[in-house]
Parts: structure tokens; C-alpha cells; sequence
């Protein structure tokens, strides 16, 4: 269950060793425990050096893949998980947990508590799971609400102190760095008996709780043939709940309109205390029927200080929000490109912004654009060889917008433009982005009526929503286009 | 020396952080662990700069204190300053705490005569208990971190002498129960408790005693150092760190100790109890705790893993990794004990959501494909340990886990796999509905793979990942033609399109299984040998060919080498060019080659390459077929990377060249014979192995003989007596000598070995040869005539030769009877020898006493006289 040693490498393309050890942790006395267990099997924990280099190598960052190379390159080294085994002074360390978040490397390597060889399967090391949810703790430790380089250095620098109170011997006792942080500053605080491990304090002031809906929309359109559109709704609830005692307990109810779309897929945060049946087995696997469990959907649980995540969910919507085709052909030395984007009536035709992004892959830099649109305007980024077309607030009375035109491409320089694998030749997408407050896809929202909330005080009540879109594709109907499984099921 | 600064200790720890190993092989070394002890009781240095000083002993306790005493003295040391510190809120309490519990436990130190151990164990126990330790020892700030500390030292020291806390379980039930911090504790006592339980029904301690004493019933202290000593005072995998719940009996017996009705409701109510609390703990800790308690109860008779049930419903909810995989280890444990067929379903369909859960991030959602690909199913079918799908995950309900080439390199993978699994079971079931077939849906997504990795310009990485995707097809559906026939077509095309990828395409060959190797090297063959040979990409085809070629479509192969011959202008092309000859002439092509290669040594460019061409040339002229593949095979003395190049070089080195081997022989000299106008010495070989081609090489040292001709042998074999080999010595002078032995054979896999053996000695005696016998009755005429004609020129002596109990007449018939001319047995002999060249040594043996006989000798050659008294006087010794 144990780590035997974490680390942090920021990823630095362009310099000489391509990465630098920001933070590392050993954990001798587990290190003790991992010799005898594996036995002949034992591999040490290198040191920093040599792991940095044998991990860039393994996770591809070197960026020297002109060669084949057969230890990095060959068929048969595949890789399905983010557990690696790493070449060190010619053995293999195994197993290595390690990611690649925002140019940080996360990695730990977690104790088996048995000889590697033969290896034994990965879902029987109890560390794997511990080791990612240590590096998870890290990272979002590191990234929420950090904005700059200097905040990301202090947080490193706070890190070696952290980890002595969240893992002082290997074994995560909380993977929730900022839970640590805040022990050391209610450590005055005599904490009462039966006191949550997660919770380091007690709040006291003003009672509030806050509910966030944000649904994400994602979409890969084709208008084909064979091919069926898909879209779906993501969507997260996070709370904040500033309320006195030790283990304030809160009710908060999801509920949809009659005509809403049932939420599929919940999962919760490890402070809700129980869970209706329905809500576990409702799940996008099954085909929809008018039977699907449509709500409201009760969370009941006992907060922790911090904003949390109480559930996610995905739903199944009955259209996108946004229909739309892109068409574009290769004409000689020019494309012609069509573009039509038609808002569904039943959407909120109010955005905080709505843009198409026309991006042209494996191209050289536009050198000239003729073009008509029949609604807002569109902006040309010419080394980019980006078009964004800027749609705004709100889509016209007959909800739907156009634009036609052609484009012409200078040379290529392909230090500049880096290469894209999928959009060869007439394979072209437009991405969407726009975002909507106040309103939820699905029509989910948390009803303050319904929040029930047992604590001292009556607590204020906020409710925000709003839909952003996320991964929404409109593929050039006139060319192949990648599909998934599920675009084959129409 | 006083302390040092905090620069120079940042300094100090910077430098030894970079590189622990570089920093202890300098100078500084031998002082860094005392002076860290020593400056963390200055007053001149800031609490954080101590703080430091504590965390580099937490991770390199070993660099700093090697052995055990001295870890012992450290933590002596450690514990001393945590005594002396102010009564005052200190940051150094708790890393002191740990640095000392760190100390102990690396350094081996800890034992029940270790001072230290018997200092901190009962402070870790009273700080754990709350317990008033007087005099202001902890200030009220601290108590409760501190005693959540304590809990972890002694947590740890658990986990690595387990055992320890098995006098404590009662003592930390009741801390559990009352007012302790809840997590450090529940996570204390399920450790402890678990390995008890292990430790236990091995020793046979009554464990209701152990979980309601307040102390221990061992006595001598609440920790237990004779359970620790049962477990042999080593780590032992207490149970596999899978716990499944089929498993032989033998794994069952550590466990299956029967507890009385009493000890199982005390066990019980301890479990429901921890559970009770496990939602105050972290999900990480509740995870352990589960693992604990699931590792504990396996296998316990009268313990039904019910009680893990209500917490299960709320744990399959979340979204925690390491919640749902202590699930699936519970789910391990104890199967349909725990979890219904209905229940099972649930968990199945949980982790399959799970695993594409688009609010999750990648790495989780890799590690649930492999936890459902490795799904501890109530009734597996398939063999245990290969990655499959659980039965009841069927093509609906792995519909949204199946690749598209949208996914990232590793995700593409994992559900290319999951895919091919489908695909085999497809096969097998031919079970439709209206899903896309999944075989379909597979061709389509190679078809793009292949497609994207044939791209001018693209990355390795696409190419690498297009090939890993054919492998794994073609390792899964190894045994189906639909697919593996338009996999090679795809193939095939793919290298039309980008030869330059032959590194990969060779890869490939060298790991599938020959289902698809050999009709793709037909294909591949085919794509390259259509090409005119000349073209861009000659080199990539030159090393395909080299792969591919084999004694198949002769004709065409020699066509395009003809045609590319003309335009391998360059080193590395005629290289490549070689290396397909190299190639077909291991796979025995004749004819056409030999025509190639005498053109190929005359008109090359390189002298190297025309001089490996005429080598090609010789081989194939003069080697047998057997003998040629052995010399251009591949070279297990090669490194794995050098360059092929290097590999023929070595594999020439190893078939061509002569090694030297140990010795697979073994040579003695056999008795000696006396026959012929020479002395001959008789060789017995003895081979180990069988061995061919046997030449002995011999050499004398100095001029004393003619050089000696070698000796041949067709073949020896182990175990089967060789008939003796002679070797004809002709002496320039007669004396004994040392032979120098070399010997050359072939082995039974056509490598040809030298060895130098250890040398033979040619004795004085081995030299001897008799005069030609004289008529009957003139025998003594004959030797008075030649014991005159030895002087005056000669040398007369007269030696005492030693009897055994033999007696004279034994000693003359064992060693001399071919060389007696007139005997008078058993009182006197008379003894000529031909000493060659052209000496002679007469003896007179006579008037023989009890123990010896007096021998009146001449020589014509007084230089063999010492030797001639050496021989005499050894003879009684010698057998």
C-alpha cells in the first residue's frame, strides 16, 4: 500500500536533459520492506539523475525519434496503463506510476509486497491505486488557483513539508494536500473527538452553502450518410458548504424539468453517505427508455471545508444544441469552404460567447481569403492559418447563420506548422466554443427550496449554472472523417 | 568544530541531494551524520533549518548511519534531543518523532535489546494512548498532532516487524472506542490486527484475550516481541498481495485456524467496529483499511464478509480510484460470499462507466480497463493471469470503450485490445444483433492506423503505434484468416507507401507468431523484388530484403539485387546490398549468387565491400551448407545493440575463427610399449562432448627432440573408449621433456575450438628401446661385447637400486623385461638398452640383498648417468 519514493519532473523541451527534478521523496523504511519482498527480484531506487533520463526516455519526451530505436520502438512494448517499467543500470524498475499533466511529470513507484517476477498483475498492488491518488493530490494541489510560475514555485517549496504530514512513511494518509496545509494552521484548534480525517477544522462565521452546475457539451458532427452525430452532456456539481459544527449534514436535491433529460453515470464524492439505487445502476450503457430514472436525484452528505466536486454525470440530450455542416473542397490552389450553424430552438439564445474556430492542418500560412457570412464576423489569423469566426451574443431570429468562401495557402514551413495526423488532405473540422450562463443542457438545477440542511443557523442558499461546450467538432462532410464505435450505430 | 551555518548546511544538503552516491564518496562524508546530530541541539540554528536536517535523515537514514549501531546511536541521539526540547510548541517534535522511528527501523536496530527500541516504543505507546507523559513533555497545541504521530511510527514499525503490537490490540480497541483521533488509529489497529491474525494461527496465542486485554497478557511490556520472533523476526508476504478467493490448501492453512465462539464475536465486533468509523477516514485511508480487513478476515472460518456489505453501496458510488479498487480486492477475497451474481453485474457495469468516464482523467480510466480485463469474476472461465473479458461483458456494454483514432497512443491501445478480445469472441459466437460487427469496425480502424503511419513526414511515434496495433491483432487473432489476411495486405501497402518504416516492418516479422510471418515475408518479398531497383528508398529495401529473402523465388530476388547492384554507389548501400547476399546464402541459395557475388567483388566501389563480397565468394565455393549457416548465423556473443555489422563481424569471429575454449578433452599417457625403431608415446583422449576433428599439436620444449607431426582423430565421443592414440618421438638427445599440447576440434554446432591443454611429461624410461635380440645362447657374448665397447669413451657407475617387497625378480619383470639379455632368475640380469639416438645404457643387476640391489652400469653417453641413477633409485617407488 505504500510508496517507495515520488517525484516531480517539469517536462522542458529544448533544454539538455529535456526536464528537471523539481521534487522527490524516498521512503527508506519502505524501501527496507520492498527488498525483502521481492526478493531476487529487487530493483533499488535509482537516483534522481538516472531516473529522470530513463523515465524522458520511456515516456517518449526525448525528442530524438529520428531512429528506430527497439527498446522504446518495438511492437511488442506496449503500453496500456500509466504504469511503466523503467530501464535503470540495466534493470527494470517496475512498477512506475507516472503522467504528463500541464509539462509536470507525477511519478511514484509503489511497494509490492511480493517478488516481481512473475510479475504479478497490476489490480492486485494496492500502491498503484494509492500512488495515483497521491500524484492526483499533488496536482491539484499545485493547480487550483495557481496562476503563474511564482505561485507554482511556492507550492513546490511547501511540498516536502506537506508530504511529511500527508505521507511521512510511504503510506498516503491524505491524498488532499490542501487538507495538510490546513491541519498545520488549525493546529492550535483542540479538535474534537470523532472528528472526519478529512475535515482539519471547523468553520465559524455566516452560513452558507453554494451549488455550481457547469454541463459541458460535447459534439462530433459529420452530416454523412452512415454516420451518425453524436453529442453528449457532461456535467459537475460542486458545493461549498460554510457551515458550523463538526459533521453539519446536508441534503441537496438534483431535479430536472418534465421534459428534462435523465442524468446517467453519477458518481459522487467519498463525503456523500448513501445513494438511492437508482441513481448507481441509471447508466448510459443501457439503452434509453422512457422508464430511466429522471430524478430528483437526492444527494445526502456531510461536507468538507473546501469547494468540492459532489457529483459528475453525463446525459444523453435528444439534439445538440447546435446543428451544424462544414463542407470544404480543394479547388486547384484554393479552398472553398461552407459553413452552416443552426441553433436549436429549445437553447438559451444567450451566450456569453459563441466563436467557430476553422483551423487548416498541414497547410502553410493564408495568403488570401474571400468570403461571405451571412452573421458576425470573422477574424483571420494568417500564420496561424486559423479563421475564427466570431458569432457573439446571440444567433439571429431565424436561428440560423452562414458562411461561405475561399482560401489560399503559402508554402508550408513545417518548423512552424507543426503536423497533424488526422487532418490530411480534405479531413478538416470546425470547433465550437461557446458558453451560456444560467442554464443547464439537461435542465438540471439544484432547487434551493429543496436543500435541506441540518446545522445550527439558517444558511444562504446560492445556485449558479451554466453550459459550456468542450470537444464540439463539425467535420468536413466531403472527406473521410474519424469515427467512433458509436457513430456506427445509428 | 562548531555547528555549521545554515548556508553551509543548505549548501551541504544541496550537494548531497544531487547525488547521494557522489556526495559519500567525497570527503564529507564520514562527518554528515554526526554533525546532523550534533546541530540539531544548537541554538544557533533556526527550527526550519533543523526541520531540513530532519527530512534528509528520513529519506537517507542508511547513508548516514550504515550499520545498526550505528542507526542505534542515532536514534539514541534523536530521542535525546527530542527530551531536551523547551517545554514550548516546537516544529521539531514530530520529525524528530519520525526521523527516530525511520532510524530504528532502516538501521535494524530495532529489538527488544536495542536501548533506543526500549526508549521509544513506550513513548510512541504513551504518546499513541494520550497518556500525561509530566513535565510539560507536550504542549496542549501538540498533544493531538503528536499522538497521531505516534500512531504512524508505531504503524510503520508494524509494518516492518510484524507482530509487534499483537500485546497492544486490546489497549488500542479501547483507544478507538474512546477519545483517539480516529484514522491513525482504526489504520493502526487493522494492521496490527491483520497480521496478528497471520502470526497467530501460526503461534496459536488466544486472540479474544489479545483484543480485550488492556495490556498485554504476554506481559513484559504491551509490545510483543515473541509474536515478532514467530514470524521469524523477517518480512514475510503475509498473504499474496491479491487475496483470492480460491487458492490452494496450503495458502489456506495460514489462516484456516478455527477461532472459539468467543474470539469470533470479540473479532467481529473489532471489524464492525473499524468499519463502523472507516467513513471519517480519507478514501486513501479507507482503502487501506479495507485491503486490511479484507486481507484479515480471507479465509476465516465464522467471519462472513457480510459485514463489509453496507459500506459497499456507498463505495461503488464514488468516483475514487482507490475506493473501487479496494472493492475489487474485496470482490477478490471473497467472491460470491460477498457479491451476488446481481451484486457482480453492478460492479462490472460501475467499472466499465468508470473507465470512460469523461470526468475522469485518462490514467484512471487506463488502470479500470486493466482491472476489467483482469475482473476477479465468481466463475472465471479462461486460464488465470491473461488479460480477457469478463463474461458478462459483451459488445453492448464495451460499446463506449471501444478505440477510435482520436484516443492518445496508450488509450488506442487498451481498447484495441479489449476490441481484439471482442473480436475473438464474435468468432466464436457469431452472435449479431443490429451492433456493428465488431471485426469490421476493427479492419476500418486499422486501415486508419496504417494510413496515418504511411504519412510524408509523420512522427515515429504514429508508425510505432500503427505497428504495436498490428502486433496485437496479430498476437489475438492469431488463429483467424479473416483477419489476418487483410492485416497483411494493409501491411504490404503500407510499406509501398513508406519504405522507410522497414526497421519496423522487421521488428515486426522477428515477434509474430509464423501464422503471419511467413505469408507476410512472402508479400514483403514480393513488394520489394517488383521494384526496378533503383529508387530513393534502396537502402529500406536492401534491409527489408534482408529479412525476407530466403530460398524462395530465387530468381527474382538475384534480378533486382543485379539491377540494384549498378546504383549502390555508397558504403551503407553497398552494405545493405551484402547483407541480402549474406542472407540468401544462409538460406542456401546457390547458383545465381555465385554469379553475383564474383561481380560484386570485381566492381564495388568500397575495397571493404568487394573484400566481404570475394569473402561471401570463398564461403559459398568452399563451405558445406551445415558449416555456412553456422558461419553467418547470428552470434550469440554479439551485445544486443551493436550494429549488424558488428554482429557479422562477431558472427565470423565465432564460426570461422578459431575460439578459445575450455577444455572439452581430456589427454593422458597411456602405459609404455615397446615397438618399432622409435620410442612411441601412447595418448588416451577422453572427449566430454562429442567433438570432431580432432588435431593435437605438440611441442617440445628446447631442441632435445625432432619436431613432433600432429595427430588427427575423426571423432571422438563421450562414454565410447578411443582406441589409443601413438606418437612417435624422435630424441636428439635422450632426455626426459616437458610436451606443450594445443588442441583444435570442431564442436557438434560447427564452431571450431582451441584449447591448450595442460602439458604431457615424456619420462626417461618412455625412451627406452631394445637392442635386437641376439641368436639363442649368444646372449651373453652379445652383451659382454657391448658393455667393452662402452669405455674408455663412456662412464661406468655403480647405483644401489632399492627393493620393495617385490624382490628383484618382480622389479626386473615389471620395468625391465624387454631389455633383459641374459637372466639368471631370480640372482642376476643383465640389461641393455638402445637409448635413442644412438646411446646405450647396460645394467648388471646382482647378488640382490633383502632390501635392495647393488646395479654395475655403463654408458657410452655419461650424460645419462644422474638420470640412470634417478630411474634405478625411483623404480621400487613406481608401481
Amino acid at each position: 500500500m505504500a510508496q517507495r519514493a515520488v517525484w516531480l519532473i517539469s517536462h522542458e523541451p529544448g533544454t539538455p536533459l529535456r526536464g528537471t527534478v523539481r521534487f522527490s521523496r524516498r521512503y527508506p523504511t519502505v524501501e527496507k520492506r520492498a527488498r525483502v519482498f521481492n526478493r531476487a527480484s529487487y530493483v533499488p531506487i535509482p537516483e534522481d539523475g538516472p531516473f529522470l533520463k530513463a523515465l524522458l526516455f520511456e515516456l517518449r519526451l526525448l525528442d530524438d525519434d529520428k531512429d528506430f530505436v527497439e527498446s522504446r520502438d518495438s511492437c511488442s512494448r506496449i503500453n496500456k496503463t500509466s504504469i511503466y517499467g523503467l530501464l535503470v543500470g540495466g534493470e527494470e524498475l517496475w512498477p512506475v506510476v507516472a503522467f504528463l499533466k500541464n509539462d509536470m511529470i507525477y511519478a511514484c513507484v509503489p511497494l509490492v509486497e511480493q517478488t516481481l517476477s512473475p510479475r504479478p498483475p497490476l489490480i492486485s498492488v494496492s500502491g498503484v491505486s494509492q500512488g495515483f491518488e497521491l500524484l492526483y493530490g499533488i496536482q491539484d494541489f499545485l493547480y487550483s488557483g495557481q496562476k503563474n510560475d511564482n505561485e507554482l514555485n511556492t507550492k513546490l517549496s511547501q511540498l516536502p513539508d506537506l508530504l511529511l504530514q500527508a505521507c511521512p512513511f510511504g503510506t498516503v494518509l491524505d491524498a488532499n494536500l490542501q487538507n495538510s496545509l490546513d491541519n498545520t494552521n488549525f493546529a492550535s484548534v483542540t479538535q474534537p473527538q470523532k472528528q472526519p480525517a478529512w475535515k482539519p477544522g471547523t468553520y465559524k462565521g455566516k452560513p452558507q452553502v453554494s451549488i455550481s452546475i457547469t454541463e459541458k457539451v460535447k459534439s462530433m458532427q459529420y452530416d454523412k450518410q452512415g454516420v451518425a452525430d453524436t453529442w453528449q452532456v457532461v456535467g459537475t456539481v460542486t458545493c461549498k458548504c460554510d457551515l458550523e459544527g463538526i459533521m453539519p449534514n446536508v441534503t441537496i436535491s438534483l431535479s430536472l424539468p418534465t421534459n428534462g433529460s435523465p442524468l446517467q453515470d453519477i458518481l459522487v464524492h467519498p463525503c456523500v453517505t448513501s445513494l438511492d439505487s437508482a441513481i448507481l445502476t441509471s447508466s448510459s450503457i443501457d439503452a434509453m427508455d422512457d422508464s430511466a430514472f429522471s430524478g430528483p436525484y437526492k444527494f445526502p452528505f456531510t461536507p468538507p471545508l473546501e469547494s468540492f466536486n459532489l457529483c459528475y454525470y453525463t446525459s444523453q440530450v435528444p439534439v445538440p444544441p447546435i446543428l451544424g455542416f462544414y463542407q470544404m473542397k480543394e479547388e486547384e490552389v484554393q479552398l472553398r469552404i461552407t459553413i452552416n450553424l443552426k441553433l436549436h430552438e429549445s437553447v438559451k439564445n444567450n451566450f456569453e460567447f459563441c466563436e467557430a474556430h476553422i483551423p487548416f492542418f498541414n497547410r502553410g500560412p493564408i495568403t488570401h481569403l474571400e468570403y461571405k457570412t451571412s452573421f458576425g464576423q470573422l477574424e483571420v489569423f494568417r500564420e496561424k492559418s486559423l479563421l475564427i469566426w466570431i458569432i457573439g451574443q446571440k444567433f439571429p431570429k431565424s436561428m440560423e447563420i452562414s458562411l461561405s468562401g475561399t482560401v489560399t495557402f503559402g508554402a508550408k514551413n513545417h518548423e512552424k506548422q507543426p503536423f497533424d495526423p488526422i487532418c490530411v488532405g480534405e479531413t478538416a473540422y470546425l470547433k465550437l466554443h461557446f458558453r451560456i450562463l444560467d442554464y443547464t443542457l439537461t435542465g438540471c438545477y439544484a432547487d434551493q427550496h429543496s436543500v435541506q440542511v441540518f446545522a445550527s443557523g439558517k444558511p444562504k442558499i446560492s445556485a449558479y449554472r451554466k453550459l459550456i461546450s468542450s470537444d464540439y467538432y463539425i467535420w468536413n462532410s466531403k472527406a473521410p472523417a474519424p469515427v467512433t464505435y458509436g457513430s456506427l450505430l445509428l | 568544530m562548531g555547528p555549521l551555518s545554515r548556508d553551509v548546511w543548505a549548501q551541504r544538503l544541496g550537494a548531497f541531494r544531487a547525488s547521494p552516491s557522489a556526495f559519500m564518496a567525497g570527503p564529507e562524508a564520514e562527518d554528515l551524520g554526526r554533525d546532523l546530530l550534533g546541530d540539531l541541539r544548537s541554538e544557533k540554528l533556526s527550527e526550519q533549518t533543523k526541520v531540513s536536517l530532519l527530512a534528509l535523515s528520513l529519506e537517507y537514514p542508511a547513508q548516514l548511519w550504515p550499520d545498526a549501531s550505528a542507526a542505534e546511536v542515532a536514534a539514541t541521539s534523536l530521542l535525546d534531543t527530542l527530551v531536551l526540547l523547551p517545554p514550548r510548541p516546537s516544529a521539531l517534535r514530530r520529525p524528530l518523532l519520525l526521523a527516530a522511528t525511520t532510524a530504528l527501523a532502516v538501521g535494524g536496530a530495532l529489538g527488544p535489546t536495542s536501548g533506543a527500541s526500549c526508549r521509544l516504543l513506550p513513548l510512541l505507546l504513551g504518546l499513541a494512548a494520550g497518556s500525561d507523559l509530566g513535565r510539560g513533555f507536550v504542549p496542549a497545541s501538540e498533544q493531538r498532532p503528536l499522538q497521531a504521530t505516534a500512531c504512524e511510527c508505531l504503524r510503520e514499525l508494524e509494518s516492518c516487524k510484524p507482530g509487534l503490537l499483537g500485546g497492544s490490540l486490546g489497549l488500542l480497541r479501547g483507544l478507538l472506542g474512546q477519545e483517539g483521533p480516529v484514522q491513525p488509529l482504526s489504520l493502526l489497529l487493522s494492521l496490527a490486527l491483520r497480521n496478528t491474525l497471520v502470526l497467530q494461527s501460526r503461534a496459536g496465542a488466544g486472540l479474544g484475550a489479545l483484543l480485550t486485554a488492556r495490556v498485554s497478557p504476554t506481559g513484559g511490556g504491551p509490545w510483543d516481541w515473541t509474536l515478532v520472533e514467530e514470524g521469524d523476526g523477517r518480512l514475510q508476504p503475509q498473504a499474496p498481495s491479491w487475496p483470492v478467493a480460491e487458492e490452494g490448501e496450503g495458502e489456506r492453512s495460514l489462516t484456516a485456524r478455527e477461532h472459539s465462539p468467543e474470539e469470533a464475536r470479540e473479532l467481529r465486533a473489532a471489524v464492525a467496529q473499524l468499519l463502523d468509523t472507516s467513513y471519517l477516514l480519507t478514501p486513501v485511508a479507507q482503502a487501506q483499511l479495507l485491503w486490511l480487513l479484507g486481507w484479515a478476515l480471507r479465509g476465516l472460518q465464522g467471519q462472513p464478509p457480510a459485514l463489509f456489505k453496507p459500506q459497499l453501496v456507498r463505495l461503488l458510488g464514488t468516483a475514487q480510484l482507490t475506493l473501487l479498487h479496494a472493492v475489487l480486492a474485496l470482490k477478490a477475497a471473497f467472491g460470491e460470499a460477498l457479491f451476488t451474481a446481481q451484486d457482480e453485474t453492478l460492479l462490472l457495469r460501475r467499472l466499465t462507466l468508470a473507465a470512460q468516464h469523461p470526468a475522469l482523467p485518462l490514467s484512471t480510466h487506463l488502470f479500470y480497463l486493466h482491472c476489467l480485463l483482469s475482473f476477479p469474476e465468481n466463475c472465471p472461465l479462461g486460464p488465470e493471469g491473461e488479460e480477457a473479458a469478463p463474461l458478462l461483458l459483451g459488445p453492448q456494454l464495451c460499446r463506449g470503450l471501444l478505440p477510435s483514432l482520436l484516443h492518445e497512443p496508450m488509450a488506442l491501445l487498451a481498447r484495441l485490445h479489449l476490441l481484439c478480445l471482442l473480436c475473438a469472441e464474435d468468432e466464436e459466437e457469431e452472435e449479431k444483433g443490429q451492433l456493428p460487427s465488431p471485426g469490421h469496425y476493427l479492419e476500418e480502424l486499422l486501415a486508419g492506423l496504417w494510413q496515418r503511419a504511411a504519412l510524408e513526414g509523420g512522427p515515429r511515434a504514429l508508425a510505432t503505434l500503427c505497428f504495436q496495433g498490428s502486433y496485437l491483432v496479430a498476437h489475438c487473432l492469431a488463429g483467424q484468416p479473416t483477419v489476418l489476411t487483410p492485416l497483411i495486405h494493409g501491411l504490404a501497402q503500407l510499406y509501398r507507401a513508406r519504405p522507410m518504416l522497414a526497421p519496423h516492418f522487421v521488428d515486426l516479422l522477428d515477434h509474430v507468431d509464423p501464422e503471419l510471418r511467413e505469408p507476410l515475408k512472402v508479400v514483403l518479398r514480393q513488394e520489394v523484388v517488383s521494384r526496378p531497383g533503383r529508387d530513393e528508398a534502396l537502402c529500406w529495401h536492401l534491409q527489408m530484403l534482408a529479412r525476407v529473402a530466403d530460398g524462395d523465388a530465387q530468381s527474382a530476388t538475384l534480378n533486382f539485387l543485379r539491377a540494384a547492384a549498378a546504383h549502390c554507389t555508397s558504403w551503407d548501400l553497398q552494405q545493405g546490398l551484402l547483407q541480402v547476399c549474406r542472407a540468401l546464402l544462409r538460406a542456401g541459395v546457390g547458383g545465381g549468387l555465385v554469379d553475383l557475388l564474383q561481380v560484386l567483388a570485381r566492381q564495388l566501389e568500397d575495397p571493404d565491400g568487394r573484400d566481404h563480397a570475394r569473402l561471401y565468394y570463398i564461403l559459398l565455393a568452399h563451405l558445406a551448407g551445415p558449416k555456412l549457416g553456422v558461419a553467418l548465423g547470428p552470434s550469440l556473443a554479439a551485445p544486443a545493440l551493436a550494429s549488424s555489422l558488428v554482429a557479422e563481424n562477431q558472427g565470423f569471429v565465432a564460426a570461422l575463427m578459431v575460439q578459445e575454449a575450455p577444455a572439452l578433452i581430456r589427454l593422458s599417457v597411456g602405459s609404455h610399449e615397446v615397438k618399432g625403431p622409435l620410442p612411441v608415446l601412447q595418448l588416451l583422449p577422453e572427449a566430454l562432448e562429442p567433438i570432431y576433428s580432432l588435431e593435437l599439436r605438440f611441442r617440445v620444449e628446447g631442441q632435445l627432440y625432432a619436431p613432433l607431426g600432429a595427430v588427427r582423430v575423426p571423432y571422438l565421443c563421450p562414454g565410447r573408449p578411443a582406441r589409443p592414440l601413438l606418437l612417435p618421438l624422435q630424441p636428439r638427445r635422450p632426455a626426459p621433456t616437458r610436451l606443450d599440447v594445443h588442441a583444435l576440434y570442431t564442436t557438434s554446432t560447427g564452431l571450431t575450438c582451441h584449447v591448450h591443454l595442460p602439458p604431457l611429461f615424456v619420462n626417461f624410461a618412455d625412451l627406452f628401446l631394445p637392442f635386437p635380440q641376439p641368436p639363442e645362447g649368444a646372449g651373453l657374448g652379445f652383451f659382454e661385447e657391448l658393455w667393452d665397447s662402452c669405455l674408455p669413451e663412456g662412464a661406468e657407475s655403480r647405483v644401489w637400486c632399492p627393493l620393495g617387497p617385490q624382490g628383484l625378480e618382480g622389479l626386473v619383470s615389471r620395468h625391465l623385461e624387454p631389455f633383459v639379455v641374459v637372466a639368471q632368475p631370480p640372482t642376476s640380469y643383465y640389461v641393455a638398452i638402445h637409448l635413442p639416438p644412438d646411446s646405450k645404457l647396460l645394467l648388471r643387476l646382482e647378488a640382490a640383498l633383502a632390501d635392495g640391489v647393488p646395479v654395475a652400469l655403463r654408458t657410452d653417453d655419461w650424460a645419462v648417468l644422474p638420470l640412470v641413477g634417478d630411474y634405478l633409485r625411483g623404480l621400487a617407488a613406481a608401481v
